[in-house]
């Protein structure tokens, strides 16, 4: 099998200097705003009254007698699982005890629920905006040019991606346009930032994505939520617990723990 | 159900272990960037680059595993190279490193491979 040959082409030096690194800059920057954009456009949590907040609570405390009740003596939490389950039956700590039954309001017409999608909105804005504006940047001010070589070989089908702009038939895919290495930085400068702003950052949106994917704590008491239902469900939870503590047989375990 | 009772008579603090997963993924995508400068100044292409990459991560985690990990964990009564002591699961202590750098890694090694060799 014939060797094929390398394929070399000759470029002027000064393209790092007029293209790779403007572009490398502009996207560091341009994370490090998005982070400090993001930091300034963050509301502060609001602050909620007495009635809201004692119902949230209400509930957490709940949960968190069903999550640690190997750590209390069968007495202590006897006494805690009567009086909460009586509380939460009886809508006791309930925000308007007169809603009981009724259907939630709907998610749209409650301002607060108005208040965090805009915040989402915001967040959105921030990654949208930038990105659309630097890759019209790139391809007003640099397409057409090859300014690198990838140090690992692809696939034909890859060539449309990396070489766009770059109507050439016979390159090797390897070549790589201005655009291709946008893209490189997309994806790889995450660790840049974390050494820049710290590891929690919001300067990157891939990393947003990735969290925005996950599990949402907040959801517990968001909008559309009937909270009449979860202190029944929590009621219930508590109810069937089948109590043991953490210290039933502890003389025993010690006596194993110092034999001589 | 024994697992049970021993995670309730000595538990886990998520928080503590999530701060360990930070600093570990720190360490990772650092190492991982300075591995693609140093692939990308040698001029490594194609497998030897990635070859290059998976043995350097594997041999940062060996390192953080003996000179971290290991003193305090041996020391507790784990098996060698056990990682239960700090680290959620042995894939993210010894894997997660490769799959964690790996875009930093591409990056660095092609803008290097480019300024060096091109």
């Amino acid at each position: 099998m014939a060797q094929v040959p390398v394929q070399t082409i000759h470029r002027d030096p000064q393209l790092f200097y007029w293209i790779l690194f403007p572009i490398t800059i502009v996207m560091i920057l341009t994370g490090v705003l998005r982070h400090y954009a993001t930091v300034l456009m963050a509301s502060a949590p609001k602050k909620l009254d007495q009635k809201t907040m004692r119902e949230q609570r209400g509930l957490l405390h709940g949960i968190n007698v069903r999550g640690n009740y190997h750590a209390l003596s069968k007495a202590s939490f006897i006494a805690r699982r009567d009086a909460l389950i009586t509380a939460f039956e009886s809508g006791a700590y309930l925000k308007d005890p007169d809603n009981r039954g009724q259907p939630p309001p709907n998610p749209m017409s409650d301002p607060n629920a108005m208040e965090g999608m805009m915040g989402m909105m915001k967040n959105q804005m921030a990654m949208i905006i930038p990105n659309t504006l630097i890759m019209s940047w790139i391809n007003a001010f640099f397409s057409g040019y090859v300014i690198m070589k990838l140090p690992f070989p692809l696939t034909i089908k890859f060539k449309s991606m990396l070489q766009a702009g770059v109507a050439t038939k016979d390159m090797d895919p390897r070549w790589m346009s201005s655009i291709s290495w946008y893209f490189l930085c997309i994806f790889g400068l995450q660790s840049v930032f974390n050494f820049i702003l710290g590891s929690d950052n919001a300067a990157n949106q891939m990393a947003q994505q990735m969290t925005q994917m996950g599990p949402q704590a907040g959801q517990m008491f968001g909008p559309g939520v009937d909270p009449n239902k979860q202190f029944l469900a929590e009621a219930e939870n508590l109810a069937v617990i089948e109590h043991h503590s953490v210290l039933d047989g502890v003389e025993q375990r010690l006596l194993e723990g110092i034999k001589v | 159900m024994s697992s049970e009772r021993e995670l309730e008579i000595s538990p886990i603090v998520q928080e503590s272990l999530m701060q360990n997963s930070r600093t570990l993924s720190n360490l990772q995508s650092l190492t991982a960037s300075l591995f693609g400068v140093s692939a990308g100044i040698l001029g490594l292409e194609s497998y030897s680059g990635f070859l290059f990459y998976i043995v350097f991560s594997l041999l940062t985690a060996v390192l953080f595993y003996v000179l971290r990990v290991a003193p305090t964990s041996i020391a507790s009564g784990k098996a060698p190279l056990d990682t239960s002591r700090y680290f959620r699961g042995p894939y993210e202590f010894w894997a997660g490193g490769v799959m964690n750098g790996f875009a930093g890694f591409v990056l660095t090694w092609t803008l290097f491979y480019g300024l060096v060799r091109a």
